[in-house]
């Protein structure tokens, strides 16, 4: 029987940590990021730095992971500094998985090896795109040539577990240049790959620029395509789709974002993170300057906290278990909540089951691929 | 009072030539007003305006002036609403009228409008004191206005005044004129009492107000009164006059205007044209000219989320509180569920309607194509009018189908005459004079079935025209012709609320357009929809809706799952707002999907 992601619903915590400072705004981000300045920074990984010696409780923890914004843009001692914080406020066993993000242009062999180093263990890049006329699109500052590179590099400084992020539905993208991104892609050979579709936002710089260009974006039947093939050439790659959009070599998913599909717990660490934890949610503040000043004043840097309703946490394990191609046990949700999902459910997934949208044997709710392109009708029924 | 020294006049103009700037003028000239008052003044009127609703014109105004001649003149301004759907009330408010102001545009010269206006003031043996306003714009040309009102209306304009109301010039002359050309009224102040209702409003607090000129005798209050027409009795309550705020008076005498309130519950029973008199001493006969206001147009209104239906209900019945011209009666759909059944004056009455229950009564609602009131006779020989498509009987069972026909007017400069000549003959119209008022101004008459006109005639009107068409129309008479009902099917199922009746040669292009819309307005949903037109059992177009492909966001970032949480609430509030028939969901812009054919 599969024991894969989904079936053990995790409840040691993952640390994330954001680095909000980028060297160059991309035109279709809008993540909470600002540009890089060398003084903000060091007084943001202080500020970071305190924070972890206020909220380390000693619990088990088993992932780090440092997103942003440009994590790779902070020095390899001040990333290992943040690692000693976290492993003195938390429970961590030598087998914990430290992921840093990386741009291709910001990386050289030194960096890579004090990375490594410092204790960061998988490097995932914003790759985005192996065609250098859609990375000009993107305002991106690496080239299809520098992401090989930086590749290798990584490879040759020791990582074993590097995942590469490549986007879909790119203004001027046809299928067939997509498919060429994910076979440069399966050329190198990472060992985890995410698949995105480009959702631009409504006031991206983006937006003017394809406004400009009168660049346009592929039909929503393409688009289709595009995730089905591309996925397809991952398959035959020997790669193992387990959620969405990603994709793994056995045994090298992402233990830090599974969290996030199997009502796991995380701490959020840093200007604008999120956290989950004992049916709490709650942001820190987004802005840079306000988070720094909170910290050193000893205020509390967190917003908006919310305690959720025992529905509200059930409607969320249960969409964002349905992201998973493990699916949603029932049976574990039957325990942890106390509802019969199918009893409650399944006459409104009834339609879905019938034209093969969803499947269902009795103990998972699954979402064939042509099920996951649709996964939003089908989550919708879960929201009460 | 002396009725020598009272003088009624209403001012004539089509929308933006300046009319509510002149009444402005005139209120600061007669101290009606100061200056610095004057902007509040005016609001508090906007806001009584908005209650009121549908009549879309103020109450009338009590000015005292003092003439060159050193003596005190009461002078009354009824306003008139600028609207064809309304065309009844404006006679009545010229009935009111010794005189008019016909106010024109001096760069923009004479529209449709104010060429219908003036027609039924001169039928209402009003004298017409012609006003060129705007005189301090660049492109005034006064001259080729004077020309226009001679040539178009018909009016010699050899003594028309200049002015500009924005400026201020002019006004003072404008008075003096209505006091030495327009007649005092005339009316035997010892003759038994008749009133002329020619406005009325619903007020939370007195109860119905209506607004009256007093045509013979005098009324005071305590009298015991009449309201004729409906053979319903009051007493006077209260007796006021608007200057502009609402003053007590202890009588209203001959000749002049003023408020009466006498208990009266509901606006429909103060009818707009009904004539008030006395139990005591009654008069002879009526004014004349009273007629029962009919709807024109009818289009069925239904709420979004059924549950809404008592809610609806509740709201129709405040409204018509305040608009007697407005009719509903429940109606039950396959497709919507249960509804009202609603009959407007005209499409802009329509849209008001539904404005304020969205806006007043914040009603979310479906409204379905509006229709005109057909004229069946069936083969055992009754004749009976059917407001939608869904009552009309079987084709078998109908020996005659009649349809409301109108004269229309239409204004245009004549660079846009062919197309919108071609647009009438598309409308099934019938050429009843072309005039070349001067070589660049022309004045089309056309008789046009008045379905056509309530789908998007107006709309494809101002298209063509670049908005420089002005139009007018009437309901003249009945056709006969060659209709069918057209039904609209969604996968396979007929959507009772689409169908819609339409000429028989028109039907395929209506059929295949309206399906052809109706595939842009129905999102892809999990599976393939087939939308078909039928007249009858034989399909006449047909089209699909690709089964969704895609609906599905990667990103979750640093585990925000709110976010994630938010868009799904977002796609589920979005559904709501939808009508599911059978098992496809559908926008409520497509039940208007027939409105906009052809805009595009």
């Amino acid at each position: 029987m599969d024991r894969g992601p989904g079936r053990v619903l995790a409840s040691v915590l993952g640390i994330y940590v954001h680095i909000p400072f980028c060297s160059a705004i991309c035109n279709y981000c809008n993540f909470n990021r600002g540009l890089f300045e060398p003084g903000l920074k060091e007084r943001y990984v202080s500020a970071l730095l305190t924070e972890i010696r206020q909220e380390g409780d000693g619990s088990r923890a088993d992932t780090i992971f440092f997103g942003g914004g440009t994590p790779s843009l902070l020095e390899p001692f001040e990333i290992e500094a943040v690692i000693d914080a976290c492993a003195e406020g938390w429970d961590l066993n030598g087998d914990t998985e430290i992921t840093l993000e990386a741009n291709p242009e910001t990386v050289t062999p030194e960096r890579l090896a004090g990375f490594r180093g410092a204790g960061v263990n998988r490097l995932s890049y914003g790759v985005q795109s192996f065609r250098d006329d859609e990375l000009v699109r993107l305002s991106r500052l690496h080239s299809s040539a520098k992401a090989a590179e930086a590749f290798a590099m990584a490879r040759a400084a020791g990582f074993d577990n590097i995942s590469l992020d490549l986007m879909m539905w790119l203004p001027q993208q046809a299928v067939s240049q997509w498919l060429e991104s994910v076979d440069a892609l399966i050329a190198l050979g990472p060992d985890h790959a995410s698949l995105y579709m480009l959702e631009i936002y409504p006031n991206a710089p983006l937006r003017d620029a394809m406004a400009r260009g009168r660049w346009s974006v592929a039909p929503e039947d393409d688009v289709a395509e595009m995730y089905l093939a591309g996925l397809g050439r991952m398959d035959s790659a020997g790669y193992e789709q387990y959620e969405i959009s990603n994709v793994a070599r056995p045994g090298r998913q992402a233990r830090h974002n599974l969290k996030y599909w199997t009502d796991g717990e995380w701490i959020g660490l840093g200007c604008g993170a999120h956290s989950t934890r004992s049916g709490t949610r709650w942001k820190n503040l987004s802005d840079t300057e306000d988070y720094i000043s909170a910290v050193e004043r000893g205020t509390p840097t967190a917003t908006d906290r919310r305690v959720l309703s025992a529905d509200q946490r059930l409607e969320d394990a249960l969409f964002t278990g349905l992201r998973l191609n493990a699916g949603l046990d029932v049976g574990i949700v039957r325990q942890r909540y106390g509802v019969d999902v199918w009893a409650r459910y399944g006459e409104q997934f009834q339609p879905f089951l019938d034209r093969g949208l969803l499947s269902y044997d009795g103990s998972s709710l699954r979402l064939p691929r042509e099920g996951m392109l649709v996964a939003h009708e089908m989550m919708a029924v879960f929201i009460g | 009072m002396d009725q020598a020294f009272i003088r009624n006049f209403s001012i004539i103009a089509h929308i933006d030539h300046g009319k509510s700037t002149l009444a402005d003028r005139f209120l600061e000239l007669t101290g009606a007003l100061q200056a610095r008052e004057m902007e509040a003044q005016v609001l508090d009127a906007m806001d009584l305006e908005r209650e009121r609703g549908i009549t879309i014109k103020a109450h009338p105004v009590r000015l005292n002036y003092t003439a060159k001649d050193g003596r005190q003149y009461v002078l009354n301004l009824i306003d008139t609403p600028g609207h064809v759907d309304f065309s009844y009330e404006v006679t009545r408010s010229l009935a009111a009228c010794e005189g008019a102001l016909l106010l024109v545009d001096a760069a923009q010269g004479v529209e449709a409008q104010t060429l219908a206006n003036a027609y039924l003031a001169v039928e209402n043996n009003l004298e017409i004191i012609p006003i060129i306003n705007k005189i301090d714009l660049p492109s005034a040309q006064p001259d080729e206005c004077k020309r226009q009102i001679e040539d178009i209306i018909g009016l010699d304009s050899s003594d028309a005044l200049l002015a500009s109301a924005k400026e201020g010039t002019g006004i003072a002359e404008i008075l003096e004129a209505v006091i030495d050309r327009f007649h005092p009224p005339a009316g035997d102040a010892e003759a038994p009492l008749k009133a002329l209702i020619f406005d009325s409003w619903y007020d939370a607090y007195r109860g119905v107000v209506i607004v009256v000129r007093v045509i013979d005798g005098v009324v005071r209050p305590k009298m015991k009164i009449r309201l004729m027409a409906l053979g319903q009795d009051y007493e006077v309550d209260q007796l006021g006059v608007f200057s502009p705020k609402a003053i007590p008076v202890t009588e209203l005498g001959v000749g002049e205007v003023g408020f009466i309130v006498a208990n009266i519950k509901r606006v429909s029973d103060a009818k707009i044209g009904d004539t008030i008199t006395e139990i005591a001493r009654p008069a002879q006969e009526a004014f004349p000219g009273f007629t029962e206001l009919k709807p024109m147009v009818f289009a069925g209104l239904y709420p979004v989320e059924g549950h809404q239906y008592a809610e609806l209900r509740e709201a129709l019945d405040k409204l018509r509180l305040n608009d007697a011209s407005f009719f509903y009666e429940p109606e039950t759909s396959v497709a919507l569920g249960f509804g009202f059944r609603c009959g407007f004056l005209g499409l802009l009455h329509m849209e008001i309607v539904q404005e304020r229950l969205e806006r007043e009564y914040d009603m979310d609602l479906v409204t379905t194509a509006p229709g005109v009131l057909y004229r069946v006779t069936t083969t055992d020989g009754v004749v009976q009018e059917i407001d939608s498509p869904a009552k009309l009987p079987d084709a078998g069972r109908i020996t005659k189908l009649e349809e409301p026909v109108i004269s229309a007017m239409i204004l245009t400069p004549s660079s846009h005459v062919g197309p919108i000549l071609q647009l009438c003959q598309d409308k099934r119209g019938v050429q009843k004079k072309l005039e070349y008022l001067k070589s660049d101004r022309v004045l089309i008459t056309y008789e046009l079935p008045f379905n056509e006109v309530v789908m998007d005639f107006y709309d494809r009107l101002k298209t063509i025209s670049r908005g420089y068409a002005s139009l007018d129309y009437h309901v003249t008479d009945y056709w006969e012709s060659p209709l069918v009902k057209m039904d609209i099917l969604v996968n396979g199922e007929p959507v009772d609320a689409l169908s819609i009746i339409v000429h028989r040669d028109a039907a395929y292009e209506r059929g295949r357009a309206l399906a052809a819309k109706m595939r842009e307005l129905i999102p892809r949903q999990m599976f393939e929809i087939a939308i078909q037109a039928s007249i009858g059992n034989r399909i006449i177009a047909r089209e699909s809706v690709k089964a969704m492909r895609k609906n599905v966001l990667a990103k979750c970032y640093g585990g925000d799952i709110s976010r994630k949480r938010k868009l799904l609430e977002k796609q589920k509030e979005g559904k709501k707002r939808m009508k599911r028939v059978g098992n496809v969901e559908i926008p409520q812009e497509a039940f208007l999907a027939v409105l906009k054919l052809g805009t595009d």
